[in-house]
């Protein structure tokens, strides 16, 4: 302590005697009084200085003569002394973390590279794979003002990387219990969209379920949505309950594969949705959520003439049982689609999986199945290039190297049902190159950082 | 040989400018660890417990405290970090030893006292030596700047390292515990 504030006593003691040391450079100006009455306030300062130095000195060692009994009350000074310490500590470090919130901005993220018999997500590719380099953002912009971005270079289904902002939101959050964002988000529907986003070393499993994968790895469902997503939680119970409503542009199917106009659409199709959801985090059942969800959608597609092709409509329940020792993950998804275009009809259609993982010391195999039974003669189903029912079972294991790193293993079968012949809008699975059943072993090395 | 006199001139700014640029990057690749010895009366004091009482960490002087920061929704590094923690309460048991054990919230804004107290009740950990604490969110990111827990959050999930401080009884910073010591147990 008394080191503390001798250095800072004999900065300002040496800055004097050099701001006076440097007076004879103007001695024209200053006479020989001002010269002197300056020496004397030196003088004093010094002084001074000495005098609480010796206070100090009087005060520590009051204070550390001889152990402190256990319980024996310190004097008044030394608590004061004590205080005064800890406020001038506190004070530095919470200037130093705000000096350093305006610093800049810290880059977080995740990265992945795959190795296997096929391409995780395009089965018509075998070897070795570059996955994703994951940019996360998320600038603090005040108490109330939240953001999010999520940049992210990626192989394409062509083998070229392409760059694509996966999320963009700008939010306010008025409490805990509604927060409003705009932008382009992870559609709220089940709970692998919104809990499992795109850094796969987040994951336990490999890769995401067949059909609820990214809209450009494969997916069926619209994954994300640019629009306006109202959500929050609130404490009920022996649990939260959670809710989400949103709304947006509508999708539009674009060369095979579901686009969610993140420019706005020309049309004026909409989306619309909610979630709720309710999470026990207490009692027998903690760790358990459980939710129902659904949406409409108008989706276009890229014909110029009637671009309108399908009103999808959506309905769905899942489970979750997360715990230190299991995760167990149960999603299901109900169709009921209209056409739009050509003639009347209306088709149903019906995609689930189910998970079980144990969250062992060494690791966490798991095991998934999936099903996916999607009508061929539903235009939203048909026109997608990864639109044909399949089911998959899947055996896999991760191991975490340390607390940034993890490797993962998976060995998958996979059929598809569905004889899909090439149409107007895309080829036959056959001319793509999509095997009509295959086996994978895949291995993943997944980072964050 | 004016040629080759720029030649190597060339080559040596080349390798100076090359060896600079492998210095700059190591130095931003490996963060330097601030190592000075932090006292828990340098620490933010302002904390409920999970019973929503009021502690200060000053108030834990005289005993040994060993504090970690978690999430109560972590099933990945925390619960491991918690096994930790109940073999070094087994090592001081055996010892005789009160060792105080405080567990910090990242995130306060989901984990307040009463989803660390059900925690808390969920896992068994009783012994009221064992401290939930949670804070503003101002103190929670000084106290992880101070005692060098680096933490960012990936929507509600909080992306953290495995970690522990030690503290004398006399609340002097002694040990960092991480995932390069195998067994924790073996510091105190």
């Amino acid at each position: 302590m008394l080191n503390k504030l001798l250095i800072p006593a004999r900065a300002i003691a040496l800055g004097v005697v050099l701001s006076t040391a440097s007076l004879p450079a103007a001695a024209d100006s200053v006479s020989d009084a001002k010269l002197e009455e300056m020496q004397k306030k030196l003088d004093q300062s010094m002084k001074m200085i000495e005098a609480l130095a010796a206070r100090v000195k009087e005060l520590e060692g009051h204070a550390s003569s001889g152990p402190v009994a256990a319980g024996a009350a310190p004097g008044p000074d030394s608590q004061r002394l004590q205080a005064v310490e800890q406020s001038v500590a506190q004070i530095e470090t919470a200037n130093a973390t705000r000096q350093s919130d305006d610093s800049g901005l810290p880059i977080h993220g995740f990265a992945d590279v795959n190795v296997g018999n096929h391409n995780l997500y395009f089965p018509y590719a075998k070897g070795t794979n570059v996955g994703s380099l994951d940019f996360y953002l998320a600038p603090k912009l005040g108490d109330h003002v939240v953001s999010l971005a999520e940049l992210i270079f990626e192989t394409g289904p062509d083998g070229h990387v392409g760059t694509d902002l996966e999320r963009f939101q700008i939010g306010y959050q008025f409490n805990d219990q509604a927060t409003v964002w705009v932008g382009r988000f992870h559609t709220p529907y089940g709970y692998v969209n919104t809990a499992l986003h795109h850094g796969v070393w987040l994951a336990d499993a490999l890769r995401r379920p067949k059909f609820i994968n990214f809209e450009d790895k494969g997916g069926v469902m619209p994954s994300h949505t640019v629009g306006v997503w109202v959500t929050g939680a609130q404490r009920e119970g022996n649990g939260r309950f959670l809710y989400d409503f949103y709304a947006g542009n509508g999708q539009q199917i674009q060369g095979g594969t579901l686009d969610m106009q993140t420019g706005g659409n020309a049309h004026g199709a909409a989306i619309a949705g909610t979630r709720l959801s309710y999470q026990f985090t207490g009692g027998a059942v903690d760790g358990l959520m459980v939710g129902v969800n659904g949406f409409t959608d108008k989706v276009n597609d890229d014909n110029a003439i009637n671009p309108a092709l399908v009103r999808l409509n959506m309905v769905g329940a899942y489970a979750v049982y997360d715990t230190d020792i299991w995760e167990h993950i149960i999603e299901a998804y109900s169709f009921h689609d209209k056409n739009l275009n050509g003639a009347p009809g209306t088709h149903r259609s019906e995609a689930w999986f189910a998970q079980f993982g144990y969250r062992a010391s060494w690791g966490v195999p798991y095991i998934r199945y999936e099903r996916a039974m999607l009508d061929q003669t539903d235009p939203y189903f048909n026109e997608q290039t990864f639109g044909a029912s399949y089911y998959r079972s899947a055996l896999g294991v991760r191991f975490d190297i340390n607390a940034k790193s993890s490797i993962k293993f998976e060995v998958a079968h996979t059929r598809n049902t569905d004889d899909r012949p090439g149409t107007d809008y895309r080829p036959s699975d056959a001319e793509i190159g999509l095997p009509q059943q295959y086996n994978e072993i895949l291995a993943q090395y997944a980072v964050r950082f | 040989m004016k040629d080759d006199t720029h030649k190597r001139i060339s080559l040596r700014r080349s390798t100076v400018m090359c060896c600079a640029a492998t210095l700059t990057l190591l130095a931003a690749w490996c963060p330097a660890e601030d190592l000075r010895s932090v006292s828990l009366g340098e620490l933010p004091q302002s904390w409920h417990d999970d019973r929503a009482r009021d502690l200060a960490l000053t108030g834990l002087r005289g005993h040994r405290v060993v504090l970690t920061m978690a999430y109560a929704a972590c099933h990945r590094i925390c619960p491991a970090a918690m096994d930790e923690f109940k073999r070094m309460q087994r090592v001081a048991d055996a010892r005789g030893e009160t060792v105080d054990f405080v567990i910090v919230g990242y995130d306060p804004k989901n984990d307040n006292p009463a989803v660390w107290h059900q925690y808390r009740l969920s896992r068994g950990l009783n012994r009221d030596n064992w401290h939930f604490l949670s804070g503003s969110q101002t103190a929670t990111e000084q106290l992880a700047q101070q005692l060098g827990f680096p933490f960012w959050k990936y929507d509600e999930h909080v992306m953290h390292e495995s970690r522990a401080v030690l503290f004398d009884t006399s609340g002097v910073q002694r040990t960092v515990l991480g995932s390069r010591n195998p067994r924790w147990s073996d510091a105190l």
